[in-house]
């Protein structure tokens, strides 16, 4: 542990307010401070006193400028360049015994947008990731339903079609730094989240068409690998197996959800389901069943495997919290982070991602001396419900020590919470849905690292 | 070059052969369901083979029986090498038994680590989804393929590890739903939010940020 004298200066005050609501004011704010800055530079310019080296030699020709490049559909479905072979998902191998139950990350620090490409949605598998047929594929719904029906790839195409980006978070995201820092890369503490536009069929639009019994309060689905995963959902009324009703929020997110075909834009990847999944935004992603084969309707929960031994948490009053679907609001920094070093001192660009899974991101504040001081943000659109948002701040990066974090606020009022306000009253033992203020050290070397601050 | 016989001209006559054809009559129905025709109706009796899942009550347990002592040799064969003789894990793979309900309950109010000690005798709730579990999923590298008397049998040995049953128990669609498991009655349903922050901007605290930082383990490849 070590006390640490910080520089509080974002690009000139920290504590000068800015309001994001209005960019064009924004933008030229912005530019004043750093004019401001500038003024008290000795060889100052309007863009601040960093001195920039110059190029003397001539430049070299380049080596592609002589060759013929490749032709048209050599890599018939495109590839990203060769150079960006470091941008993949990874696993963590002391995780899981295996890669066939486990999970793996996605490369946040690579990412420019709010939307994961196919290739590196996170994936979390009970039984491995499996090739399902779309020509034999069916789905079955039945239960508590006027029609018990099943449905071929071809029918739910058919049928009327529904799209939203929406972001999937496995509860465990973050997990690993409940009892302290662990992982030196945002890839691993905050990978177990990604976000895609979603195409496939209103579960509501489905559950007219079946006539399900206004009585039926659960519904579950399941998969059809081989862990034939399954998970209860929650609709108005549903109590649990102790006869407790569930938060009335959690019995309303069904309302969102969908049968998934399509991501991105093509079909599911095998990774994340194809050729359909359920989709339930803003909960625990676990709940979004892959290879999704069947929904029951039915009047009470199921109390699976994943819900009574898996994503359950052990509280420090000796309690076992159960069904805390939904994955509260959560932001990260990650344009500077661990994965990578700061270039020099000068300016920089904070950016990150803000969600929630109760709807929109209001709201995201920045500060970079250790959560005393904070200033909002510009969020930039889109601003979408149950989906990732990027922020953005200017930095002057002077060269001194920094603690630079973000906190979101949702449209709900619910303010990012820090972690000893988590572990005040969940402990240390409660696992999952860890949402926890991220903070980073920008060393004077250059560095960025993955730390925790006890007093905040 | 391309596999498909048409060319652009050959396009332009389908498509005006076509538009003679046409009617406009589906277009505007004003009471269209978007679903009209889509999908086939089936019986429940139709849906049985894959209409598997156990609630916590027992309600959906097949018919059939097995008992702790028809439990070992199968357990033994096709479990301990990834649990353990005795449900204390092997190979990495999961413990099936971990601190007794009270060590464990002291665990978590000490502060202790409890989580990789989540198991059959201190977390499952309910013995009708462990049967379901075990019946779906294991042993993990042939999912499924046990019997319905060997996965009542498998589930009574793993209930007897945990000390849950004793050794002339018989675990059956009539037995496993009043099973006394040890977690049940510590479970609560989510209370969230369960922290209150303020959107506190500037002077949030007085004192020099306490920084921990340990991180070792950077990216791997
Ligand atoms: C090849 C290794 C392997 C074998 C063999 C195996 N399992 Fe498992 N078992 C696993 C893995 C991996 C998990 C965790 C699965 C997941 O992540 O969903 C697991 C989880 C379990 C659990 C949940 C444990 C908990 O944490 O509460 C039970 C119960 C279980 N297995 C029972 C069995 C039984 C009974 C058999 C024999 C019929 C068996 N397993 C055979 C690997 C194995």
């Amino acid at each position: 542990m070590s006390e640490t004298t910080l520089d509080q200066t974002p690009q000139s005050d920290a504590r000068e307010g800015v309001a994001s609501s209005d960019r064009r004011k924004f933008l030229r704010k912005s530019v004043a401070l750093a004019a401001t800055g500038a003024a008290t530079a000795a060889a100052g310019n309007a863009y601040g006193d960093v001195k920039l080296e110059t190029v003397t030699e001539p430049l070299e020709i380049g080596s592609t400028r002589h060759i013929l490049g490749r032709g048209v559909v050599s890599v018939p479905y495109g590839m990203p360049s060769k150079f960006e072979k470091d941008v993949v998902r990874r696993n963590v191998s002391w995780l899981t015994a295996d890669t066939v139950a486990s999970i793996s990350f996605t490369p946040w620090q690579d990412l420019h947008g709010i939307i994961t490409p196919n290739g590196l949605h996170f994936e979390r598998h009970h039984a491995g990731a499996v090739d399902v047929d779309p020509e034999t594929h069916q789905l079955v719904i039945h239960g508590m339903v006027d029609k018990p029906m099943v449905f071929s790839m071809e029918d739910l195409k058919r049928m009327p079609s529904h799209t939203a980006i929406h972001f999937l978070e496995c509860p465990a995201n973050g997990a690993m730094e409940w009892r302290g820092v662990q992982m030196n890369s945002m890839q691993f503490t905050h990978g177990m989240m990604s976000c895609s536009e979603w195409t496939g069929v209103k579960l509501t639009d489905l559950m007219e068409y079946v006539g399900v019994d206004p009585k039926s309060t659960w519904l579950y689905a399941e998969g059809t690998d081989g862990s034939a995963l399954q998970r209860s959902i929650p609709m108005e009324g549903a109590k649990d197996q102790f006869g407790e009703p569930l938060p009335a929020e959690s019995c309303e997110m069904y309302k969102d959800a969908m049968i998934a075909y399509a991501q991105n834009g093509e079909a599911l990847r095998p990774e994340n389901g194809y050729p359909i999944r359920f989709l339930l935004p803003g909960c625990e992603a676990n709940m979004s069943i892959k290879w999704l084969r069947r929904i029951k309707f039915v009047d009470k929960p199921l109390v699976t495997y994943q819900e009574t031994r898996h994503y359950i948490e052990p509280l420090p009053d000796g309690t076992i919290r159960q069904f805390s679907l939904v994955n509260e609001a959560n932001s990260v920094i990650n344009y500077p982070c661990p994965d990578y070093q700061m270039k020099g001192k000068g300016a920089y660009e904070i950016r990150g991602i803000a969600w929630s899974g109760r709807g929109k991101v209001a709201h995201v504040d920045v500060s970079v001396d250790g959560g005393k001081n904070w200033q909002e943000a510009e969020l930039v659109e889109p601003v979408l419900s149950k989906c990732v948002t990027k922020f953005k701040l200017p930095f002057e990066w002077t060269g001194g020590e920094h603690l630079i974090m973000s906190r979101v606020t949702d449209e709900t009022g619910y303010v990012q919470p820090t972690l000893m306000q988590l572990r005040e009253v969940r402990g240390f033992n409660s696992i999952y849905h860890k949402n926890s203020i991220q903070a980073w050290k920008i060393e004077k070397t250059g560095e960025v690292k993955n730390v925790q601050i006890e007093n905040f | 070059m391309s596999k498909l016989k048409t060319s652009k001209f050959g396009l332009g006559l389908a498509a005006g052969a076509m538009a003679l054809g046409l009617s406009t009559a589906g277009i505007a129905a004003e009471h269209a369901s978007g679903f009209n025709g889509i999908g086939k109706n089936i019986t429940e009796k139709a849906i049985e083979p894959w209409d598997i899942s156990v609630f916590y009550d027992g309600t959906n347990l097949p018919k059939g029986s097995g008992s702790v002592q028809a439990g070992q040799e199968p357990y033994d064969a096709q479990c301990a090498m990834c649990h353990g003789a005795f449900g204390e894990g092997a190979n990495g793979y999961p413990k099936m038994m971990g601190d007794p309900m009270p060590q464990f309950i002291k665990s978590l109010k000490q502060g202790l680590d409890g989580v990789g000690n989540r198991a059959v005798n201190n977390a499952w709730g309910h013995a009708p989804t462990l049967f379901d579990m075990i019946k779906r999923h294991m042993p993990f590298y042939a999912p499924g393929t046990m019997g319905v008397d060997e996965s009542y049998a498998v589930t009574c040995y793993v209930l007897n590890l945990g000390m849950i049953v004793d050794s002339d128990f018989v675990c059956s669609d009539e037995t496993l739903a009043d099973v006394d498991m040890p977690a049940r009655d510590y479970y609560v349903t989510d209370t969230r939010p369960d922290v209150n922050n303020q959107r506190c901007m500037s002077d949030c605290y007085d004192e020099a940020p306490k920084v921990v930082g340990a991180a070792v383990t950077g990216v791997s490849q």
